[in-house]
């Protein structure tokens, strides 16, 4: 891309930007706005350099919890959609489980997995599994059930087996979707390791608690956009694994049909 | 055109037999209104009727996709056991295989070792003309080029009855004409019996022996009737005055669809 | 003239109305935690009328983990409210004008709690012997303690309130209040060996009462019945405490009133040395939060140390 239209290309995203943090960093200097309301962009940034090296210690703790908690969410849940896809009755009987997931309000039962796992790392994975195992479910049980019909009919004609559908035709049709899911859980998998850092102590979560006890919301925002920085990441990461499993036929398919 | 006799190769194919079949549909009613007919092994039948008459109904029941209400619906191979082959609408390969792993897929599914596949596979994309794209993947594919690797997919089994439903509707017309040769030649060679559905009356007597015209729903048979014409088909025909008295033939038979309206 | 009286009759209850709301002034008093002995002497202020005589209608709502009760008061959302004395401390530091009109706990209760087969006979134990210390990150007691027990060998985790962790780990010491948390264990059956923060050094006035400092100099007539009420309410509840504990066991059904009967009786001296006179009641000192100025900026919290005498009144 020539110099100018990648200019041109990062204008429109970043001015409203600028001009947000312009507006709130006069307001808040000015006092027309109180700085325990909102900190000053700037403040925010001086937490982020002064405090850079606990951030980023604190940031990677968040991000392997998160990671290894995507890791389960995605095993178990692509699993548990597969088995619920094969049998119409399994499906109406366990599906209705798996929507707790969605609905169960973590920050609630954060304590519990705090007496089941233990403080530390493994209830904030246990923490961020559970927020980020709906999405993969539903959205894998969609793509199983949106094959193509006629395909459906072709394997049914060669009597093919259970294996042989699921392998063959099912689970590459479902994968578009099932990565449209874990795109989603991503972002999850990160909020709910940050609340599970709340009660289970370690990385950007007990920054963000200590900040908030200390009214730094300079360092609340700071923590919080990196954080932020974090759901970006991993979503990256499954753009990237999912345009090398699709690979170029997706895209042309959808344009093409 | 290409008649290579190659060892184990079709000469013969099943015989249909359909009774009294009725097929109704929750919400839809009465598809199929106690058809009966007979398909001698190896005749090239065409089933015509306009859209929504049930022929599809009546190609999947054939097929074993669906189970009738009514009626008895025999296929009978001889010694053989039936083997089908089917042309969707939709040429429908699967998006992420080449030409090649698409046509293989009905073997693959048998059983069969991959690379016996693979040769077997070749052939098939002779066949059809399609062995320089064996390499390809579908989305490089024009509409008919995914037509023929759906034929040789359909081919690959070496099936004793091909089913085909309008595979040729969405093509365009040299496309189409093009096919429909390439069709009757390998029905030709083979010696399967075929089943082919169209709304077309041009192409219905263009490809078959036998015509049998469905009405619209709840579908009868208004007329099964043989066509006069030489066994190859080839385009010159399309002009000839033979072809023209053969379509109004079966035209006259074919209800006004304003009249229904 | 029987237009007149007609006028006079329909607007009289405008009249009457208008002269009794002229009369009590509507107050908002907004509490940091639930309605439990540490704040019986309000509702005991409310309940005997105390309020009521010298004209003020209290509204004493309860708070919550992380109800922001001195933003709230310097927003004037609320009048008073109840916040911890670093809370003052830290908010004038920053420029916040928020006072501190009167002290519950002239000995802070803030405590940590351990199992008693642990054998610790201190503080500097807890955190010096392996094991799990539930603390509130961050907080100034925490931020003090971990600078007293430099290297210490406890694990600090996240302090989520409740003693559920307590009750079914052994190696499991937490903070609390030693007028109430370690009652509660005792009654499930885990009795606690607690002990004082104030005992290790940091020791800050507890449960303090604040208004912004505007207010209170454009009100000081208001301020003072207030404070005298609230005095006067105190006074009561240390006197007897059920019909305010009857109050809040309604309002806050997680404390049962046979707990909260202990934990206002184990509380008292707390509150008022045995010996002192009851007007000594919530009175401060400017040494204690000159003390108080020092340790927060020793721990780093406040960049710029506020004049100490600036952060109370007295009346």
């Amino acid at each position: 891309m020539k110099p100018n239209a990648r200019i041109a290309s990062i204008l429109p995203p970043l001015l409203p930007l600028l001009v947000t943090m312009g507006v709130f960093e006069i307001a808040v200097r000015s006092g027309w706005v109180p700085s325990y309301l909102i900190p000053a962009p700037t403040e925010v940034f001086r937490s982020l350099i002064d405090d850079r090296v606990e951030l980023a210690t604190a940031a990677w703790t968040t991000l392997s919890s998160a990671l290894v908690g995507l890791l389960l969410s995605f095993s178990a849940g692509t699993l548990f959609a597969i088995a619920l896809s094969t049998s119409d009755l399994a499906r109406r009987a366990f599906y209705p489980y798996a929507v707790f997931f969605q609905t169960v309000p973590i920050i609630a039962i954060a304590p519990l997995l705090v007496i089941w796992f233990g403080f530390g790392q493994p209830t904030v994975i246990a923490s961020a599994a559970i927020v980020s195992v709906f999405p993969i479910i539903a959205s894998t049980l969609l793509g199983l059930k949106s094959t193509e019909p006629a395909l459906v009919d072709l394997f049914a004609l060669y009597s093919a087996t259970t294996r042989q559908i699921l392998y063959m035709l099912k689970i590459p049709f479902a994968l578009p979707q099932i990565f449209s899911g874990l795109r989603i859980a991503s972002g999850l998998a990160v909020v709910g390791a940050i609340v599970g850092e709340f009660i289970g102590g370690g990385g950007l979560g007990s920054i963000v608690d200590s900040a908030r006890t200390q009214q730094r919301i300079d360092r609340v925002f700071a923590a919080v956009l990196i954080s932020a920085l974090l759901g970006v990441v991993l979503v990256g990461a499954v753009n990237f694994v999912s345009a090398l499993a699709l690979g170029s036929w997706h895209t042309s398919e959808r344009k093409t049909s | 055109m290409n008649s290579d006799l190659h060892p184990g190769q079709r000469k013969s194919g099943a015989a249909v037999v359909c009774e009294g079949i009725a097929r109704a549909f929750t919400g839809t009613g009465l598809v199929l209104d106690h058809i009966t007919f007979q398909i001698q092994p190896g005749e090239f039948v065409a089933l015509l009727g306009p859209s929504g008459s049930g022929k599809s109904s009546l190609l999947r029941l054939t097929a074993g996709l669906d189970r009738a209400d009514e009626g008895r619906l025999a296929i009978d191979a001889g010694q053989e056991a039936v083997s089908r082959g089917f042309v969707f609408q939709e040429p429908t390969l699967i998006p992420w295989r080449n030409v090649l792993r698409n046509t293989t897929l009905p073997l693959e599914l048998q059983g069969w070792n991959i690379d016996r596949a693979r040769t077997r596979a070749e052939e098939e994309l002779r066949r059809v003309r399609l062995a320089d794209f064996a390499a390809r993947y579908p989305h490089e594919l024009s509409g008919g080029m995914k037509m023929r690797t759906s034929v040789a997919r359909a081919l690959i089994t070496r099936p004793n009855l091909l089913l085909l439903d309008e595979p040729f509707a969405a093509l365009d017309e040299p496309t189409r004409h093009a096919l429909q040769q390439q069709l009757r030649e390998i029905w030709a060679a083979l010696g399967m019996t075929v089943l082919f559905v169209t709304h077309s009356i041009s192409e219905a007597v263009f490809l078959a022996d036998r015509v049998i015209v469905l009405s619209p729903r709840p579908a009868r048979i208004l007329l099964d009737s043989a066509i006069n014409l030489p066994p190859a088909r080839a385009a010159p025909l399309r002009t000839s005055l033979n072809y023209i008295q053969e379509m109004s033939h079966i035209s006259a038979a074919v209800p006004n669809p304003e009249a229904n309206a | 003239m029987t237009f007149v009286i007609l006028i006079v009759l329909i607007f009289s209850p405008v009249i009457a109305g208008a002269g009794e709301s002229a009369k009590a002034v509507k107050l908002q008093f907004a509490l940091n935690w639930k309605a439990e002995p540490e704040f019986g002497g309000f509702y005991a202020a409310k309940l005997s009328g105390a309020f009521q005589t010298k004209n003020l209608d209290v509204e004493i709502t309860e708070g919550g983990a992380g109800t922001p009760v001195v933003q709230m008061v310097a927003n004037s959302k609320v009048r008073f409210g109840i916040a911890a004395a670093d809370e003052v401390v830290i908010s004038q530091a920053r420029g916040t004008d928020v006072v501190a009109l009167f002290a519950v706990y002239q000995i802070n209760p803030q405590g940590i709690m351990a199992h008693p087969e642990r054998g610790f006979k201190s503080i500097g134990d807890v955190f010096n012997t392996r094991g799990t210390l539930a603390i509130q990150s961050g907080s100034p007691h925490t931020l003090f303690l971990q600078s007293q027990f430099r290297g210490y060998k406890v694990k600090l985790v996240p302090y989520a309130g409740g003693i559920a962790t307590f009750l079914t780990d052994p190696n499991y010491s937490q903070q609390c209040f030693v007028t109430s948390e370690p009652l509660i264990a005792r009654k499930k059956g885990k009795p606690a060996r607690s002990f004082l923060i104030a005992d290790a050094g940091f020791r800050p006035y507890g449960t303090v009462m604040i208004a912004r400092r505007q207010f209170v100099e454009r009100n000081q007539k208001q301020t003072r019945d207030l404070i005298d009420a609230v005095r006067e309410g105190w006074i009561e509840y240390l006197r007897s405490p059920e019909a305010a504990n009857n109050l809040m066991a309604k309002l806050n059904p997680a404390m049962d009133g046979d707990t909260m009967k202990e934990a206002a009786e184990v509380q008292k001296p707390f509150i008022l040395a045995s010996g002192a006179s009851p007007q000594e009641l919530g009175k401060m000192s400017v040494e204690r939060w000159t003390e108080l100025v020092d340790q927060l900026y020793g721990i780093k919290l406040i960049k710029t140390k506020p004049a100490a005498d600036k952060l109370f009144r007295i009346f």
